[in-house]
């Protein structure tokens, strides 16, 4: 009985999550969501079948535009990280493939780590380290590749 | 629903004697989305606003509201009742209650929510029994909004709505706008406070002197509108950076700033074959792209 | 709720005129009747046996000069306000966006207006009815109700005025102040070239009074009312015309 009405709850229970939406970032809104959520399946934070808010209520949540929320989970749904039920919201569905995308994220924050140590050592500092990262990342890779 | 646009006009203008208030304005606002007007004081937005909604009449030009003619009385009538209006003065009667203006509202409208009017009610804090006069501003402006928010119409008109409120209100009031929009309801609002205007609109129209210099998506001008600071071993000729998509260039001796709405890779391209010493590019905020709109006009 | 609202704008003015009118008309006709009834109530026989004499209907005369005086300064007041003041009171933004038409709000504003004047001309003279039944000196219900249809179907042009003049016209006093000034100014003009269109003395029974017995004449005037009327109805179209044309 006990295990019954756990059940029942534990369905009921929505994930309540952080999200942090910039409007001056420079990038759509609802690119900056995806990657949040993309970033919360890697770390765990979000697992198989968590349910994420609904639309309205992360809208109202976080004060953005409706339209922003339903283009992410649109999106996400599009590359199948996401599962849009009617009626009952969106559903996570880490799938191996995302899993091995979460160990090259590591991977690749301990090569960063390493970058930001030795920039550090050449005299750097963190604002100025910050600063080149995000202009670096403003460039479609194509230019990089160009020269 | 239909796909045709909330607000359509054709070269609308409204001159008074040799001023253009509004000139030729074709306006184009979707549905189902938050679209935000801005502009300078003065620049037309609140005659724009009256002439879609009856009280003024244009000089020339057409327009359409959720597909009535503006111009024709009776058409403009029946879209207001499926159109939620607050005006820039908020106006209520004074000689009215809380509660007496709530009743009165809603007896002219069949898509008032009694429960969202409730909520409401009891978030503001406003007391039923308390005269419109004797309300401070912030209440009568809570009021004012509460009137139309209790409703759930096709398309929601506010001017200037955040003018009054303190920023616990304004949080409020986008909160509201955005379950709104949750709700269906096409959001068409004019404001100054760009912070605000950023985070929820989907659309902006900039208007200035009466023209309309900008109709664009805000994630489309997050993406393409760029600051780019470049320092270069001498100054660099201006002409050198005359390519598409740039809109402003200032040079102090071997600096160099532009301001461009796209194409900052080419910007970028040009530095490198010039010998840059540093390139930086910056996203732009939404400020920066209305001064400097408004700046150019 | 336009009827409420209509009420609630005009309910002050109403009930003041309304109390003034009745108080005054009752202590002026008591008055009257208590010293012709030689300061006895019920009214002694040797006064009461004779009937109403020339001497009592004067009374009703006099009455009804003070009546259409106040009678016309409330309906003149009770026309004021409407859409031209509630722009300059900042309210207009609200009631021109309601999903109602202009003519709608005018007809509404028109017809309490209406009705408050016609009770401001029945309820003073059934006051005085009731005044002198009590007093034992019943007055002819005929006379009043001659009295009410000159007051209030000749005088409902006045009220037309001040709608007109308050669909031109914004200013808290100057809206008021103009139409006074129409109405003194129409009376003496009209008194001076035109008398017998003069809606003062018309509403006023100085066309109908017979003057040897100080009773109103047997013949209601018709053509004078009716004309009066269609005026009135052509200031209210010619007012809903404007209102109509108004940028807001």
């Amino acid at each position: 009985m006990t295990n019954l009405l756990l059940l029942c709850i534990f369905t009921v229970i929505q994930f309540d999550m952080f999200f942090k939406l910039d409007a001056t970032a420079g990038q759509p809104l609802y690119l900056q969501l995806m990657q949040q959520i993309r970033h919360a399946t890697e770390t765990g934070a979000l697992k198989d079948g968590d349910q994420l808010p609904g639309i309205r209520t992360l809208a109202e949540k976080l004060v953005v535009s409706p339209n922003t929320i339903a283009k992410a989970y649109s999106e996400l749904e599009h590359e199948g990280l996401l599962e849009l039920r009617h009626g009952s919201g969106a559903f996570v569905c880490v799938k191996r493939r995302i899993r091995s995308m979460a160990d090259s994220v590591h991977a690749a924050r301990r090569r960063i780590r390493d970058l930001i140590e030795r920039l550090r050592d050449d005299g750097l500092i963190d604002e100025e380290i910050r600063r080149a990262f995000e202009a670096e990342l403003l460039f479609p890779v194509e230019i990089a590749s160009k020269r | 629903m239909t796909s045709e646009p909330a607000i359509l006009t054709h070269g609308l203008t409204k001159s008074y004697g040799h001023d253009d208030a509004v000139r030729g304005l074709d306006l184009s606002i979707g549905r189902n989305r938050i679209t935000a007007f801005l502009g300078r004081n003065g620049a037309g937005k609140s005659t724009t606003i009256k002439m879609l909604l009856g009280l003024i009449r244009p000089t020339s030009g057409s327009g359409t509201v959720l597909g009535k003619q503006i111009t024709d009385a009776e058409q403009n009538r029946r879209m207001r009742q499926r159109v939620a209006y607050v005006a820039e003065d908020k106006s209520l009667y004074g000689y009215m209650t809380v509660e007496q203006t709530i009743n009165f509202a809603r007896s002219f409208y069949s898509d008032w929510h009694v429960d969202a009017e409730k909520k409401l009610l009891l978030d503001s804090e406003l007391p039923a029994n308390r005269k419109v006069k004797s309300l401070s501003k912030g209440m009568r402006t809570k009021l004012a909004l509460l009137l139309a928010f209790a409703r759930r119409p096709e398309l929601l008109i506010l001017d200037e709505p955040s003018e009054g409120l303190d920023p616990v209100g304004i949080e409020d009031l986008l909160r509201t706008l955005v379950s709104c929009s949750a709700d269906g309801v096409s959001v068409f609002f004019s404001s100054h406070q760009i912070a605000e205007v950023e985070r929820v609109a989907d659309h902006i129209c900039i208007l200035d002197k009466g023209c309309l210099l900008m109709d664009a998506s805000v994630d489309q001008l997050r993406q393409s509108y760029r600051r780019i600071d470049m320092v270069f071993p001498s100054p660099p000729p201006e002409r050198e950076f005359q390519i598409s998509g740039v809109k402003r260039i200032r040079t102090a001796g071997n600096q160099v700033r532009i301001f461009s709405s796209g194409n900052a890779e080419a910007v970028v391209e040009r530095a490198r074959n010039l010998r840059v010493v540093s390139v930086e590019v910056a996203p732009v905020g939404l400020r920066d792209v209305f001064l400097e709109t408004v700046r150019e006009n | 709720m336009l009827w409420y609202k209509a009420w609630l704008e005009t309910r002050s003015r109403f009930l003041t005129s309304l109390a003034t009118l009745t108080i005054f008309s009752s202590i002026f006709v008591h008055h009257a009747l208590y010293i012709a009834c030689l300061n006895t109530f019920p009214c002694p026989e040797e006064v009461r046996h004779s009937g109403w004499r020339s001497e009592f209907h004067f009374l009703l005369f006099v009455n009804q000069q003070y009546v259409v005086l106040m009678w016309i300064l409330a309906v003149v007041l009770l026309g004021m306000g409407g859409l031209l003041r509630e722009k300059a009171l900042g309210t207009s933004s609200l009631t021109l966006t309601l999903p109602v038409s202009r003519a709608r709000l005018m007809r509404v504003r028109v017809a309490m207006g209406i009705f408050q004047a016609i009770v401001l001309g029945v309820v003073p003279w059934l006051a005085v009815l009731i005044i002198s039944f009590r007093a034992g000196m019943p007055i002819s219900v005929a006379q009043v109700g001659f009295y009410i249809l000159l007051l209030v179907g000749g005088g409902l042009i006045y009220f037309a005025m001040a709608v007109l003049v308050s669909s031109l016209v914004s200013g808290e006093y100057t809206a008021p102040a103009l139409t006074f000034g129409a109405v003194l100014l129409g009376a003496m003009l009209f008194d001076n070239w035109l008398r017998r269109f003069n809606v003062w003395r018309l509403v006023t029974g100085d066309f109908s009074i017979d003057r040897n017995t100080f009773l109103l004449s047997k013949q209601v005037p018709w053509p004078g009312l009716l004309g009066s009327l269609c005026v009135a109805a052509l200031m209210l179209l010619a007012s809903v015309i404007a209102v109509q044309r108004k940028e807001f």
